[in-house]
């Protein structure tokens, strides 16, 4: 039950209000409440566009900053290019992977499933500060 | 779609640059590019991969390129790489 509801109670219960007038604002609450919802849920998660890594460097007296903003749309042009490895090379590829102990397959890199991966990445914050460098990625 | 508006900004630590659009670039590499084009057709045919599809492809990371930029900075000198996200 939420608060206004409650509260409405309260308030006939408290013989503030009758029932005619507890069911009127009970209407009206349940009147607003899919459009809050809705509002709430037309609020869809941005997805990133881009991976920003800032680099700033003050050791040893110098100061050097790198800035590099790369777009994710890169990120999808390159997983296509997987699409171009032959068949043969790719088997060649996962057989040296799992003798690694990298179960990995390259046939699983699609474009669908990069999606999902860049979903996740919104939240992708790597944040490494050291006495004389800080590093930062993040997905904006 | 090739970045034609990009620019490449070079300074050294006087504060003395230049920078070089890229235009210019893909000009001087255009005859280099048409030489090369077949000896790519061909290894492409060798390892079999459709030439096409590759050609399609990186033609793709080329345009994914929009919106990149490069900087680095120090106090010797700095380097900046922007690819403008609309291609003119």
């Amino acid at each position: 039950m939420n608060e206004n509801r409650r509260k409405i109670l309260e308030m006939l219960s408290a013989g503030q209000i009758n029932a005619d007038e507890a069911e009127r604002l009970i209407a009206a609450l349940e009147k607003d409440q899919p459009a809050a919802a809705a509002a709430n849920g037309a609020e869809p998660r941005q997805k990133p566009k881009y991976v920003r890594v800032l680099v700033e460097d003050t050791g040893q007296g110098r100061s050097a900053n790198v800035n590099v903003r790369v777009p994710m749309q890169l990120l999808r042009a390159g997983v296509r290019l997987t699409g171009l490895i032959p068949d043969h090379a790719r088997n060649h590829v996962n057989q040296a992977l799992r003798e690694k102990g990298i179960p990995f397959d390259l046939n699983q890199i699609k474009p669908e499933n990069l999606e999902e991966v860049i979903d996740q990445l919104a939240e992708l914050t790597v944040d490494v500060t050291d006495k004389d460098a800080k590093v930062r990625v993040f997905c904006e | 779609m090739i970045p034609i508006t990009s620019t490449v900004r070079i300074r050294d630590g006087q504060g003395r640059g230049f920078w070089i659009p890229l235009f210019l670039v893909w000009l001087l590499l255009l005859p280099i590019v048409l030489l090369l084009l077949p000896l790519a057709f061909l290894a492409c045919l060798v390892v079999r991969v459709n030439p096409f599809r590759a050609l399609s492809v990186f033609g793709q990371i080329i345009g994914a390129l929009r919106g990149t930029d490069i900087q680095v900075e120090d106090a010797a000198g700095s380097v900046l790489v922007h690819i403008p996200r609309s291609f003119v």
